[in-house]
């Protein structure tokens, strides 16, 4: 039996009856569904959140090396820095290793404590940060990030289970600088490291709830390089995002 | 039969027995399927223990009767008595006899072709091998994907006979691969199926019920001349 | 709605079986599927990855019972974060929105991240008519929309593809330099789509779940196309299924943990991309306009029926398809629709109506291993035997079953209905099968329909005597006690 054909756009009110009369029902729910992770308001959320950090923060030296072994399995170039102000010099390296002529890097506040730039341009890169400015509008940043050998940003935070890079765009920080150069590196401080996909999501929770919806609208994990398998089941690493990814991370 | 009674059961054969019904059933005649499976358990009605062959129409018995019957009560609740009374033939033997050697001889290497509604619905996969590994003389090799379907799939064989011999072929080439001499597996389905193959591509492998090795006693080795079935 | 050829599957399936091509390409990706999932479950205790298939199931479960409410949420919070959602009762309804938002900011060319629902849509030969050049740039994708064919397979669309074919599409479409080096075909798609990601005017994806707490959709992806496809465009629209709504942000590490284990074996893939609506006036790139469509077209049909309701629990990781020895031996393109494979058997002739793909349910053994391998425990054994059920006693719309099958069954009833009527069969059956019996077997079958099996197998002839017999006159008066 075919579906019929509208002619008139559906609207929202006759198709959420239809699926409610799909239910057997004719009325709208009168309460919510008896589903506790939904129910579970803010004050009990917070609770929830000191226990996972105060969990990560005693568990951090074993969740770095969780998530330097689980993102060298995964393919990221692990780089284990001890020392704070090695940091530029770190990914200078890997720029000039690499064989970089520019690097495309975020404005993000790890990089106010170190000279990056300073240690790209002595290796003679040429760095570039992709804000926008008054003399480099918006729409000239997607070609830059598309003529650019590297992308270096900062991360919001690190998932040791599945060596995930959150990466959350905002002022200062484009999507594209982790996707479009074919070289990518995330500068991870330690404490940014969590254990799990579950102390992720329910960290964004919080952010939800206190922001009441206002939240983030964009985010991406990146957890490995770019990789298909499509033809003959062949795996092919670097196709449409970074083929050499960087995990720097910073103890 | 001739297992049973060596393992000192007292067993008859209620001879009007006819089908368990899944044919019908299967194919989505559930009036037809009914009417056998009603006779069926007229024929059964009682409390001794059922033994039944074939692990497909065990799981009938066992498990679809209770679908077919679900919408009346007292044919619902003659049909769950059955079930509870209804074994498998190497579930009777391991699980409600307790015996895994019944005194088989049979030099030879043997494996064992997982049944799918035997494994899946009625979960019984240790108990044939827990049998095969008792006989005297017998080796149990395992074969490649044992627990991938052979293709018969009653009606399918015939309605898609081109993909139902592909798989079956597959089946073989694991078969031959394992390096045993005979195939065991618990299902009249699965055996009419793998035997119609052996033979008509001329292979040396013989597939058996497992009753038919556990009745060995002689220890001969293939060659023996096929038993017709009932 | 994409036409469904699913009538055609025996012929369909039996050339297939017979394609060299076709059985090399599965014989080579099958079983790597099979084997990476069995390797990523290695993680996990057996009990452990059980806990999870059911949670899922029954997150989802308790989903479907309240969609008009999480459907609702899924709405007012995505516009709250600044989007807009629309909903579409059908493909024809889908297709016109996707065109009134892509005239509407005059885009010319749309890149496209892999979505099933837009195939069911046939969105592409749309967009095509009204001027708008549509992209895939899932490379599988991309592959299948050159070749002009339909996907073979939910996770690996163009696994039918020889490198040699791959490579004379591209020198035919891109006038690239043929070259049988898997990795030189892979960077002549990156720079092809590359420039196309860098200037199109609307990126459209479809979505693997749909959040209702806060109203986000998630994309999984290897490639890169799906987070390019939804940052370098002015506008993101993502097509969703309404079955793919999942309760609440929190439920979603359970579901990023189960598909891609299911799917590729990989413990998570390269990207997950978490879409909440358009970019926030201060981020400096990012879609200014964001549009989520939820499709119906026919999903409601499921929904109505309480038992085929969990078929909607789908999260469409393939791993059926991978286990199933039926579309292991033929592949996709024989189911005829877009989902192929036991899952595609169970929701085509739910959506498309049983009618038009009255074979489907049938080809299947029932051996149930898609049942033990379904992340969401969809139990497609029991759905395949029903929709049979519907086949030959359902409404007049859904019987279907065949005069001969009838026919058939008929007999089959009346000979086993009572002992007397079964040796009787036995005994015309003993005397008509001496002519066609040699050395103990019967290698031809002269018989309709029952015929197809001496085609590659020998059928057994009918012993001399009965069990029953023998019992009666040997068997039963010895051996007691």
């Amino acid at each position: 039996m075919a579906v019929a054909k509208s002619t008139e756009p559906t609207n929202k009110a006759e198709f959420l009856q239809r699926v409610r009369e799909a239910l057997g029902r004719k009325e709208p729910l009168l309460y919510p569904p008896d589903y506790p992770p939904l129910k579970s308001a803010t004050i009990r959320q917070e609770e929830k959140i000191q226990t996972v950090l105060a969990r990560n923060a005693a568990r951090r030296p074993r969740l770095l090396e969780r998530l330097a072994e689980n993102a060298g399995a995964a393919g990221w170039n692990v780089h284990r820095v001890w020392n704070p102000e090695d940091t530029a010099q770190t990914v200078a390296d890997i720029a000039k290793k690499a064989g970089a002529k520019n690097v495309v890097r975020s404005s993000e506040d790890v990089f106010k404590p170190m000279d990056l730039d300073g240690a790209l341009r002595r290796a003679r890169i040429k760095p570039i940060v992709l804000a926008s400015s008054r003399s480099r509008p918006r729409a000239d940043l997607t070609g830059i990030a598309f003529d650019a050998d590297m992308g270096v940003t900062g991360v919001s935070y690190a998932i040791a289970e599945t060596a995930s890079c959150v990466i959350t765009p905002r002022r200062g920080l484009a999507r594209i600088t982790s996707l479009a150069p074919p070289v990518y590196v995330a500068v991870v401080r330690a404490e940014q490291v969590i254990e799990s996909l579950d102390d992720y999501f329910a960290l964004v929770r919080l952010q939800y709830q206190r922001t009441r919806g206002r939240g983030v609208n964009y985010a991406n994990f990146i957890s490995g390089p770019s990789r298909t398998a499509d033809i003959e089941q062949t795996l092919t690493i670097g196709v449409h995002g970074p083929g050499e990814v960087h995990l720097v991370l910073v103890s | 039969m001739k297992v049973l009674r060596r393992a000192g059961v007292d067993v008859t054969f209620p001879a009007d027995q006819t089908c368990c019904g899944q044919v019908g059933y299967n194919g989505g005649f559930e009036q037809e399927a009914r009417e056998v499976a009603l006779h069926f358990m007229d024929v059964f009605d009682g409390d001794e223990p059922v033994v039944v062959p074939s692990g497909s129409c065990a799981s009938m018995i066992k498990i679809f009767y209770l679908d077919l019957f679900a919408d009346d009560p007292v044919l619902l609740e003659r049909a769950q008595r059955l079930s509870e009374r209804t074994h498998e033939f190497s579930d009777f033997l391991v699980n409600v006899l307790e015996v895994e050697n019944v005194g088989a001889a049979f030099s030879g290497t043997v494996t064992y072709h997982d049944a799918c509604h035997l494994l899946r619905e009625l979960h019984i996969s240790a108990e044939p091998r827990a049998l095969i590994e008792g006989v005297s003389g017998a080796e149990l090799a395992e074969m490649t994907d044992s627990d991938r379907c052979c293709g018969f799939g009653g009606l399918f064989s015939v309605k898609f006979p081109e993909v139902s011999a592909a798989i079956l072929g597959e089946k073989l080439e694991n078969i031959e691969a394992s390096g045993a001499e005979v195939v065991v597996a618990n299902d009249c389905g699965c055996l009419m199926h793998m035997r119609g193959a052996l033979s008509r591509k001329g292979m040396r492998q013989r597939a058996m019920h497992i009753a038919e090795l556990l009745a060995s006693q002689s220890g001969l080795a293939v060659g023996q001349p096929e038993r017709p079935e009932a | 709605m994409t036409l469904v050829k699913s009538s055609q599957f025996r012929k369909a399936s039996a050339a297939a079986v017979r394609s060299p091509k076709i059985q090399i390409a599965l014989d080579r990706v099958m079983d790597h599927f099979v084997e990476a999932r069995a390797h990523a479950l290695e993680e996990f205790p057996p009990e452990s990855w059980e806990q999870m298939r059911e949670r899922a199931s029954a997150i989802k479960a308790q989903t479907l019972e309240n969609l008009d409410y999480y459907l609702d949420l899924v709405d007012r919070n995505v516009q709250r974060n600044g989007g807009q959602v629309h909903f579409a009762a059908d493909a024809a309804e889908a297709n016109r929105i996707v065109v009134d938002i892509a005239k509407s900011v005059g885009a010319k060319q749309a890149i496209k991240s892999k979505s099933m629902v837009s195939e069911e849509m046939g969105l592409n030969q749309v967009l095509e008519r009204e001027g708008i050049e549509p992209v895939e740039t899932d490379l599988g994708e991309y592959i299948i929309q050159l070749a002009h064919e339909t996907p073979f397979h939910i996770i690996a669309p163009a696994m039918h593809k020889s490198r040699e074919e791959v490579s004379d599409l591209f020198h035919d479409w891109l006038k690239t330099a043929p070259t049988d080096d898997i990795r030189q075909l892979c960077m002549i798609a990156r720079s092809a789509l590359r420039e196309k990601f860098a200037t199109a005017d609307i990126g459209i994806t479809g979505a693997n779940f749909v959040v209702a707490e806060t109203g986000t959709v998630v994309l999984v992806t290897n490639e890169g196309n799906g987070r390019m496809t939804t940052s370098v465009p002015r506008v993101h629209v993502a097509i969703s299924g309404i079955e793919k709504v999942i309760p609440a942000i929190e439920d979603v590490a359970l579901f990023l943990r189960l598909l891609p284990r299911s799917a590729t074996g990989q413990r998570i893939t390269s990207y997950n991309s978490f879409i909440s609506g358009p970019r926030a006036p201060s981020d400096e790139d990012g879609p200014e306009e964001f549009h989520l469509i939820l499709v119906d077209n026919g999903r409601l049909n499921l929904l109505k029926d309480p038992e085929f309701r969990e078929a909607l629990k789908c999260i469409r990781c393939g791993a059926c398809l991978n286990t199933c020895p039926v579309y292991r031996k033929v592949g996709g393109h024989a189911y005829g629709g877009v989902y192929s494979g036991p899952i595609g058997a169970v929701v085509t002739p739910m959506m498309a109506g049983i009618k038009d793909a009255k074979d489907l349910p049938h080809a299947s053994t029932l051996c149930g291993s898609c049942r033990d391998v379904c992340p969401v425990k969809i139990d497609i054994p029991k759905l395949l035997l029903r929709l049979r059920q519907r086949e030959v006693g359902g409404s007049a719309s859904e019987r279907s079953s065949t005069w001969t099958e009838r026919l058939l069954m008929r007999r089959w009833r009346s000979t086993v209905l009572t002992r007397a009527a079964l040796e009787r069969s036995a005994s015309l059956g003993r005397f008509l099968q001496g002519p066609i019996t040699r050395r103990n077997r019967i290698r031809k079958l002269p018989v309709p329909v029952l015929g197809g099996w001496t085609k590659a197998r020998d059928f057994p002839p009918l012993a001399p005597k009965s069990f029953a017999t023998i019992w009666r006159d040997e068997l039963a008066g010895d051996g007691r006690g």
